[in-house]
């Protein structure tokens, strides 16, 4: 008897930890719902006290709209969601839809991670969304996505500020010479400390390879699979941020920046800083904690009189992971998500910009006062406004270009001579 | 059941019975060793499915494209190729872990053994030190590394401000490619606590005879420590700067957090052999690069753990002889 049952006890510990491992599983798979509803498995990072109820009120909408398809919601980390994604196609056992970044739309098509979306839309489709956007999701001339929101940078400036500096509140700077004439007026220097700061290049939401491109006529650092990372003009722009730190000296910059790096102050909002690179849900911010900043907005200063005012944009897609077990369910949800009502409660909800046009527009009615200025620039914006997708021959570029472009901005290299060696460095890493 | 049951001394009293039923069972050493294999199963069999199997596939995936879903050709050693020649990042890397290894080990086993001697001192409130000095081994991860991003904010932070207080004006630590690294190590400083606690189990093993009769001889407190406690406590040390070795190039979590959107910078300062190869696998999906690189850390680790193995036989002291 007892040695019986000492050969057992194994077998059930065994037991316990297989049946432990897969009984999840099950629940995770389920096909239907009682009431014979196709279950749609969808995934999003969109966990915050602001994000979640939205999405969960759009998912709510589509479910009530039909009686075929049930939208299941998951929330996954930022971060944890994509390799959580990638294993779960491996496995192939994916979600059925999944948000994820728009500039990488092409790599895991390349890497068959998501599914062509080209059978399940017609050719009008595409009409619904900012051209820039949906040329982004293409791979091989097919769309494996569908673009859901973006952003976009403005320039934010402290009227305030202007009109004590003697400067037209209704004329924010346009060129990179008038930015950089404004900002040395709206400096206030107590001895040889600073206490407001007009403008500095790599604060906000924007960095050197934004005023890169600004500066090389919206042409970032590969072009249709050339690599255009030392040209003429990119070196300038460099130059021309290397000035600024020369001007306010390292120390002040770090001072400030180690200031306001936690985030908890915005430098903007504290009048620190008088004018202020950021996208346009930036304007909730001043919305909710600085009542009293009198702001106006405008698109980024150009390189000259003659160029555009390039910014940078990014954004993310719905897609459908690779082996969805119900893709044309997954694409009559994501056709919703990526429709004019959701994607205008989107819009409104979050003051986020939103790939679809009509959205979009709508919401800029329905607005008013500095909401309705700011939404109205940022959806104006849009024209100038340049995605960087990540091209399939150089996929990890940036980890090659910006630790170069670090040391310049230490000054370990000259702009010459660091981008000539960035080219050198990503052309070696080329896949066929 | 009665508790006198499950004593030894009864079998032994069926013993004849036992025998007699021999051939239609199996002997008892052979019923318990099949005992004992169901009972750890488990685990062999989470090992050979869990560790072993993925260690070998990753052994084969070194050889291959595989992107985890689309490709695995046989590429031959054309990843350790490309290591070698077209990825200056792999350079940078490994540099970069050399160096942390190279400082960190040393410095860490030396702090640890010498806060251990402090702590092993016979003062008042002892304990309470002990648990202070320990305290920050117990805290880990994620939240020390943020403590410690504001510690050493360049201008605001606790460590730039205590080194005002003595006229020095602090590197940007953090932000400075040249300070990263060292800033990291003083961050391993403040947390020996985990090892100083074996240095500190160790000393109180070593018996107090050996020093009574070195005082007697006339041995300065020096000679005591080199003659004395550094033999007797060698096994530790030899432990403790295998693990922290093997510990060291595995740092990943530092970089991947305290440097902005996990990339190593600024100027790849951080960069960390773990990180490029997380990087390689999860960024660009390219699994087979970074199974390569997986396996040759594997190969500079195991290399390193065998030196140190051998040499090791020179200088650790084993109580009753040599193992």
């Amino acid at each position: 008897m007892r040695r019986s049952l000492s050969i057992f006890i194994p077998f059930v510990l065994m037991f316990a930890v297989l049946t432990g491992c897969s009984s999840g599983e099950q629940n995770v798979q389920a096909e239907k719902t009682q009431d014979g509803k196709t279950v749609v498995d969808f995934w999003s990072f969109w966990g915050s006290e602001t994000r979640r109820p939205v999405i969960e009120k759009i998912i709510d909408d589509f479910n009530q709209s039909q009686d075929r398809i049930f939208v299941k919601h998951t929330f996954l980390p930022w971060g944890d969601i994509w390799t959580k994604n990638l294993a779960s196609v491996a496995a192939g056992n994916p979600a059925d839809v999944i948000i994820n970044d728009i500039n990488t739309v092409a790599q895991r098509a390349e890497n068959k991670q998501v599914e062509d979306l080209s059978k399940y839309i017609d050719d009008s489709f595409k009409d619904q969304f900012y051209p820039h956007l949906w040329e982004s999701v293409q791979y091989q001339n097919k769309p494996f996505a569908v673009p859901f929101n973006t952003d976009t940078r403005l320039l934010y400036y402290n009227k305030k500020a202007f009109k004590e500096a003697g400067l037209d509140p209704n004329k924010p700077p346009q060129t990179w010479e008038e930015l950089e004439e404004y900002a040395k007026k709206l400096d206030i220097k107590n001895g040889s400390r600073y206490e407001r700061i007009g403008f500095y290049p790599l604060w906000g939401s924007i960095g050197a390879s934004s005023w890169m491109t600004n500066a090389d006529n919206g042409a970032g650092f590969i072009e249709d699979g050339e690599l255009k990372i030392n040209t003429p003009n990119k070196v300038k722009a460099l130059e021309w941020i290397a000035g600024w730190k020369e001007r306010l000296g390292e120390n002040t910059v770090q001072a400030f920046q180690a200031e306001f790096g936690s985030e908890q102050a915005n430098p903007f909002i504290a009048e620190k800083v008088a004018m202020w690179v950021d996208i346009g849900t930036f304007y909730t911010q001043l919305r909710d904690y600085g009542k009293d900043i009198e702001f106006g907005v405008a698109p980024i200063p150009s390189y000259s009189k003659d160029s555009e005012h390039w910014a940078e944009g990014g954004g993310f897609v719905a897609e459908i992971p690779k082996g969805s077990d119900h893709p044309e369910e997954a694409m009559e949800f994501i056709d919703y998500l990526t429709g004019p009502e959701a994607q205008k409660y989107w819009a409104q909800k979050n003051f986020d910009n939103v790939a679809n046009i009509k959205a979009a527009e709508s919401v800029i009615d329905e607005l008013t006062g500095d909401g309705q200025t700011v939404y109205q620039a940022t959806v104006d914006n849009l024209k100038v406004t340049k995605m960087f997708p990540v091209p399939v021959e150089y996929p990890d570029y940036h980890n090659r270009i910006n630790p170069i472009i670090d040391n310049i901005l230490l000054g370990k290299y000259s702009p010459a001579d660091g981008l000539r060696q960035a080219e050198k460095d990503v052309s070696k890493i080329k896949r066929e | 059941m009665k508790q006198t049951e499950i004593l030894p001394s009864e079998t032994y009293i069926h013993e004849p019975e036992a025998a007699s039923k021999k051939k239609k069972r199996l002997s008892r050493t052979a019923r318990e060793n099949i005992i004992g294999y169901l009972f750890v199963s488990p685990w062999l069999i989470g090992f050979a499915g869990l560790t072993l199997g993925p260690l070998i596939f990753s052994l084969y995936a070194s050889f291959t494209d595989y992107n985890i879903t689309s490709k695995m050709n046989f590429i031959g050693l054309d990843n350790f190729k490309r290591m070698f020649t077209l990825d200056d990042l792999f350079w940078t890397s490994l540099l970069n872990t050399l160096y942390y290894v190279v400082f960190s080990v040393p410095l860490t086993t030396a702090g640890a053994i010498l806060l251990a001697l402090l702590l092993n001192q016979k003062v008042k409130g002892m304990k309470f030190f002990r648990t202070i000095y320990y305290l920050p081994a117990v805290l880990s991860g994620v939240a020390v590394y943020f403590l410690w991003m504001q510690l050493l904010s360049p201008s605001t932070g606790l460590v730039n401000t205590v080194l005002g207080w003595a006229g020095i004006e602090g590197p940007a630590w953090l932000f400075d490619p040249e300070w990263t690294k060292p800033a990291l190590l003083v961050m391993k400083m403040w947390s020996v606590g985990g090892g100083m606690l074996l240095y500190l189990a160790s000393l109180q093993g070593v018996s107090n005879e050996m020093y009574e009769a070195a005082e007697l001889d006339g041995a300065s407190s020096m000679q005591r420590f080199f003659y004395i406690t550094a033999p007797m406590i060698s096994p530790i040390i030899f432990f403790d700067v295998i693990t922290s070795t093997i510990g060291s190039f595995q740092i990943f979590q530092e970089a991947y957090v305290m440097t902005e959107s996990g990339n190593g910078g600024p100027a790849n300062s951080l960069l960390f052999y773990n990180l490029h190869m997380w990087n390689n696998a999860f960024e660009i999906f390219d699994m087979g690069y970074a199974s390569a690189m997986a396996w040759l850390l594997f190969i500079i680790v195991m290399v390193l753990t065998v030196l140190n193995l051998k040499l090791g036989k020179r200088w650790v002291h084993y109580e009753g002889g040599d193992k």
